[in-house]
This record gives structure tokens, C-alpha cells and sequence, in this order.
């Protein structure tokens, strides 16, 4: 096993009930050395509380944690080798910056000379050099989430844990930190595991993605893997945005499926004619054509102009909806008819129960 | 020609005067009986049965008054140590006690805690007079009675319900997140408290100590009843003791330097503490 295969955190078998209320079902996750991985999911998937288990902040239930192959279910947090930013900052807000990035290692009784320099070390790598003497009250959003992120720096911990940290930010400081926290990753080279519900975020950082739904993964890659190939409507739907269109149809045997009263092909086998079928198509694959075989006609709705690409928001015949994202051509009217379709590369099936099956 | 600026600057004047007048007037009114009693504790002897009014000596500044509340029991200075004594030490029972009920009631799960908390409440609701006999039989059966640390013990007690509620409410404003980043720091139990929490509490805790300050230092009541000893009395009851003079009149001059005595330490906590008390009030009542 080379270094960069080694295992930075396993977690196996991992419960969690609150009373009778079991939230996370037995999540095995192995996470290697050095990935930046990110949670994401629909808010109350378990993904916080995933990841609070990891701190130790939350008890496990039923199962183990292990991080660089010690078994830490049962330790402290202070103890796991792990550091934590929250999404509210959770600075102390009565100690100086200075005093807040070495609270922890004072807690540690680290020599004076150590944590100065260590200090040092991690406002320069922020650069919030200039802000050591202000309290956090003083700060601006980013600069406290900085501040916060430095706080996890300069304990040198083995995992670094995010919770949600760029919610409170505005749109465009979330881009810049988004970038810096990247930056993070590249220069410190730690495991780094970072919940959150926001695509973006999750798609650009992520060297894998865990997709977690009622407590249970659904699907674990890396970006474009469970973007290309999702295992079911779920991960297909939840990833990508706009979403994933998916739309019941019904196969119809020997290549053939019905959606709203238009024949398509389809390449499927192993189903009884007749059987429902969802069939999933992105926004950016969907293609305006006139009227031909293997298209399904809808009424244009309204479009919504970005610039770069407009969506165009249908209704089928059946009135399902579809978006489809077009960057060229001419603007179709509202209540027009259109045919849309999709090169068969791109269409995705999907069993009624959500299973992929082509 | 009177111009709009000059409207204007006649009706910001006219608004000045009124919003300082009414305010001036209402001062007068809270600060008057703190003026009249200071300066008629300076009236000689023979002037302390006069109408209150015009309230200064009318025959030079004399100590009159101050030597006879000094040479009544054990000296003032004696009975001011009692009462600080006392009103000190339920402060920081008080505190100790409730920062840590608070801290409990606010961050723990644990069978009955809402019932507990409506109960400790509740008790607010129970004057305490009609407690004092029990408390009395108490503490004679602890050989607490006549003793200055069982009417300490007293005022905690009666302290308290208001000082955990007070204290819950201080821990409940303080972001959990906050905690847990400590504890990911290392930080523990009794450090994590003093070192990250006390300190964003401390509101709270000055609004606890000034009531607990203020409500043992001048009580009545528990004391009278529970000190049966000159050299224990507290200043209140000194102040009743001190209070008779000649065939049964009432020595006011005695009296007013009672309260010139008392008012001052009082003044010291308030001021001392105010800036945190103003915010501990306000704590919670906008987000």
C-alpha cells in the first residue's frame, strides 16, 4: 500500500438512534488518505450528525470509527486528531483572534514558543496577520470563518471536518473561499471531509462524493462518476442542476417506450410490455427538433433568460414537467409546441422503485 | 422672514427642552429622598425632630447623628462588616450554586427536568414569610440559629429560584456550537466552563449578584426573626434598633444616617456591575 492508498478514516456498521429514532443506518465508508470528500444530501439525510459522530460530538450507537487505523469511537474529541469548522463560526467571542486560534493548543499545554509560531504559521496561510488583536465581533463574515478555519489549522489534526462552513456567507464570498479552501486542500495535503447540501460546492471540491438519503448511502464517487452515472433517479435527480428530468414512461417491448402519448426508442431489455419505467434526461442534453421520430412534443411554458444559457420550462402532454437548457438558437415564444429529445448516450432508465436499469 | 431652517432649528430647540425638562423633573423625584436623607443626617441633635422640609441643618454641619448610630450596639463598622459579611457571602453561593444549576438545566437531558425547573420556579410564587418558622426550627436544629451563616444560607436559598431561572436563560443564549468547538479544543468540564462559558455568561451572573447583593443586604424580616444577638445584627435591624430615642420618639436623625450608611455599598455594586446588568436584563428579549 502506497501512502496516498493509505486509510485516513473507516467507519463501520455506524448507527445512530436518538431514542427510538434510528437516523443513520449502518454506514460503512472507507475515506483514503489525503481525499477531500463531501456529504451532501436533502437536509435530514444524517449528514451532520455523520459527521458530528466522526468529531465526537454525537455518540455512536452501534459500530466503529477508526481515523489513520486507531479505533476512536469512544475517545474525546479533543483526542481523535480531528478539527472541526462550524457553519456559525463558533469563535469565542470574548478572546482576541490570537487567543481564539490558540485556545486549543493551550488546552494542550503546547510550549508558548510552539503555539506562537504555530499561530504564525496559520494567519499566514490565511492571511489574517493583520486581524490577530481583534475580537471576533470585529470581523467580517470571511474573516471570521478564516479565523475559524485557522482555529482547525493550528492543531495540525489528521482529518479536518467541515460543517456546512460557507452557508453564512454571501454568494460571492462563498466563491472565493470555496477557491481558498481548495487551495487548503492542495497545500496542506490532509483528509478533509465537508458536509453540505450545495452542489456546487460538492461537485468542485469533492475528490469523492458521498450521496446520503435517509441515513443511508446512496451512492459514493467521484464527481463525475455519480454525475454520468448515477445508481438510481435519487442520485440522478439530486445531482446536477438544473435537475435531472424524470418522467414516467411505459415500455412498450422490443425497443420502443410510451411518454405522453409519443413513441421513443429505447435500448432496454428484461421488462414485461407495459411496465412503468422512469427515464431521466438532463437539461443540457435535451436538444429542440421539429417534428420526427423518437421525440416527445411539449408546450414551451416561459423561458428564463442567464445570459450564457437560457431554461426552457415545458409541459408534456400528460402534464409532466421538463427544463431544458439551451445555449443557442432562437427564442422560442411561450406556448409554442415544441419536439424535444436526447441522444441516446445520455437518457438514463430507471425502474419505478428508483434502480437504474440502463 | 422667519426661513424653513429656522422653523426647523425652533422645533429641534423646543423638543431639546421638553425631552430634558420632563427628564430633569423625573430625576427629581427619583433622586430627592436619597438628597433630603443625606443632608438631614447632618442636622445636629437638637434639629432632628424638625419638618423634613427645608431638609438641611439649619444650624451648621454636626456628626450628631452618626455618633449616635456608632455608639449604638456594637458599633456600625461592626454591623456593617455583619451585612457584608452576610450579603457577600450569598452572592457567591448564589452564583456558584446557580451557574452551575443553570448550566445543568440549560445543556443536560435527564428524566423529570421540566417538572424539576417548573418546580424550583414555583417556589417564587411562595412568599417567604410564610416559611420562616420552619426555616427557624431548621436551623436551630443545625445550631444555625443566631448565626450569621445560617441567615446566609436563608438568603440563598430564598436567591435562588430566580438566580437558576436567570442563569438557564444566560447558558440557553449561548450557541451550542460555541461549546463544542471547546470541547473539539480539549477543553473539559470545570476548565471548559470557566475558560469559554463564564465568561459569556457574565451578564447573567452580574444580574444574579446585584439582585443577591441588594435583596440580602437589605433584608428585614429573616434577620429580626433569626438573629437573636446585638453583636450579629445586620444593618436593617440595626436600624429599627437604633431607631428609638427618648420616651419612646423616633431618633430620625439616627435613622437618616442608618440609610446614608446603607445606600452607599449598594451604589458601589450597582455601578460596578451596571454595564453587565443592563445587558443581562436585555439578553433574549430581541434576537
Amino acid at each position: 500500500m502506497t501512502e496516498r492508498d493509505s486509510i485516513g478514516v473507516a467507519l463501520s456498521g455506524v448507527r445512530k438512534s436518538f431514542g427510538a429514532l434510528q437516523v443513520v443506518h449502518g454506514i460503512d465508508l472507507t475515506i483514503r488518505d489525503g481525499d477531500f470528500v463531501v456529504f451532501v444530501g436533502p437536509s435530514g439525510c444524517g449528514k451532520s450528525t455523520l459527521l458530528r459522530m466522526i468529531a465526537g460530538l454525537e455518540e455512536v450507537t452501534d459500530g466503529e470509527i477508526a481515523i489513520k487505523g486507531r479505533d476512536v469511537t469512544d475517545l474525546d474529541p479533543s483526542e481523535r486528531g480531528i478539527a472541526m469548522v462550524f457553519q456559525s463560526y463558533a469563535l469565542y467571542p470574548h478572546m482576541s483572534v490570537r487567543d481564539n486560534l490558540a485556545f486549543g493548543l493551550k488546552m494542550a499545554r503546547t510550549e508558548r514558543t510552539e503555539i506562537e509560531r504555530r499561530v504564525g504559521q496559520a494567519a499566514e496561510i490565511l492571511k489574517i496577520d493583520h486581524l490577530l488583536d481583534r475580537r471576533p465581533g470585529q470581523l467580517s463574515g470571511g474573516q471570521r470563518q478564516r479565523v475559524a478555519i485557522g482555529r482547525a489549522i493550528v492543531r495540525k489534526p489528521d482529518v479536518f471536518l467541515f460543517d456546512e462552513p460557507l452557508s453564512n456567507l454571501d454568494a460571492e464570498l462563498r466563491v472565493s473561499m470555496r477557491v481558498e479552501i481548495a487551495r487548503l486542500h492542495r497545500e496542506l495535503g490532509n483528509t478533509m471531509i465537508y458536509v453540505t447540501h450545495d452542489q456546487t460546492e460538492a461537485m468542485t471540491l469533492a475528490d469523492q462524493i458521498v450521496i446520503l438519503r435517509d441515513g443511508r448511502i446512496e451512492q459514493t464517487g467521484t464527481p463525475r462518476d455519480v454525475y454520468e452515472h448515477p445508481v438510481n433517479a435519487f442520485v440522478a435527480g439530486f445531482i446536477g442542476s438544473p435537475r435531472m428530468n424524470l418522467l414516467d414512461a411505459e415500455w412498450r417491448g422490443s425497443g420502443k417506450m410510451r411518454l405522453a402519448g409519443c413513441e421513443m426508442d429505447a435500448c432496454l431489455d428484461g421488462l414485461r410490455p407495459g411496465e412503468g419505467i422512469v427515464f431521466g434526461m438532463r437539461p443540457e442534453h435535451m436538444r429542440v427538433v421539429a417534428n420526427g421520430p423518437d421525440a416527445v412534443q411539449a408546450a414551451v411554458e416561459f423561458t428564463e433568460y442567464l445570459g450564457g444559457t437560457r431554461y426552457v420550462y415545458c409541459k408534456l402532454g400528460d402534464g409532466q414537467n421538463v427544463v431544458v437548457e439551451l445555449r443557442e438558437g432562437d427564442d422560442i415564444p411561450a406556448g409554442s409546441a415544441v419536439w424535444l429529445t436526447a441522444p441516446r448516450e445520455h437518457r438514463r432508465y430507471f425502474h419505478a422503485s428508483g434502480a437504474r436499469i440502463g | 422672514m422667519r426661513t424653513r431652517r429656522e422653523i426647523r432649528a425652533r422645533k429641534a430647540l423646543r423638543d431639546r427642552v421638553a425631552f430634558h425638562g420632563v427628564g430633569i423633573g423625573t430625576a427629581f423625584f427619583f433622586l430627592a429622598p436619597f438628597g433630603i436623607g443625606f443632608l438631614a443626617s447632618f442636622r445636629p441633635n437638637s434639629e432632628s425632630g424638625l419638618p423634613p422640609l427645608p431638609p438641611w441643618p439649619l444650624s451648621g454641619i454636626s456628626f450628631d447623628a452618626y455618633r449616635i448610630l456608632d455608639g449604638f450596639g456594637s458599633g456600625v463598622w461592626q454591623h456593617t462588616m455583619n451585612s457584608l459579611v452576610v450579603s457577600l457571602g450569598t452572592v457567591v453561593l448564589t452564583v456558584a450554586v446557580s451557574v452551575l444549576a443553570g448550566y445543568g438545566f440549560s445543556r443536560y437531558r435527564f428524566p423529570l427536568k421540566n417538572a424539576l425547573f417548573v418546580l424550583i420556579i414555583a417556589t417564587l410564587m411562595i412568599p417567604f414569610q410564610s416559611i420562616l418558622t420552619p426555616l427557624f426550627i431548621i436551623l436551630a436544629r443545625l445550631g444555625l440559629n443566631n448565626s450569621l451563616f445560617g441567615l446566609m444560607l436563608v438568603y440563598v436559598t430564598l436567591q435562588l429560584p430566580f438566580s437558576v431561572f436567570m442563569m438557564r436563560n444566560a447558558f440557553d443564549a449561548v450557541p451550542k456550537e460555541i461549546e463544542e468547538a471547546a470541547r473539539i479544543d480539549g477543553a473539559r468540564d470545570l476548565r471548559l466552563l470557566v475558560r469559554v462559558l463564564l465568561p459569556l455568561v457574565m451578564p447573567g451572573i452580574a444580574t444574579v449578584s446585584i439582585f443577591a447583593f441588594l435583596n440580602a443586604w437589605n433584608e428585614f424580616f429573616a434577620a429580626l426573626v433569626l438573629l437573636s444577638s446585638n453583636d450579629n445584627y445586620t444593618l436593617p435591624v440595626l436600624m429599627t434598633a437604633v431607631r428609638a430615642g427618648r420616651l419612646g420618639a423616633i431618633n430620625w436623625g439616627a435613622v437618616q444616617a442608618g440609610v446614608a450608611v446603607m445606600v452607599v455599598p449598594c451604589l458601589i455594586v450597582f455601578l460596578l456591575l451596571q454595564r453587565y446588568y443592563m445587558r443581562g436584563l436585555m439578553a433574549g428579549a430581541v434576537k
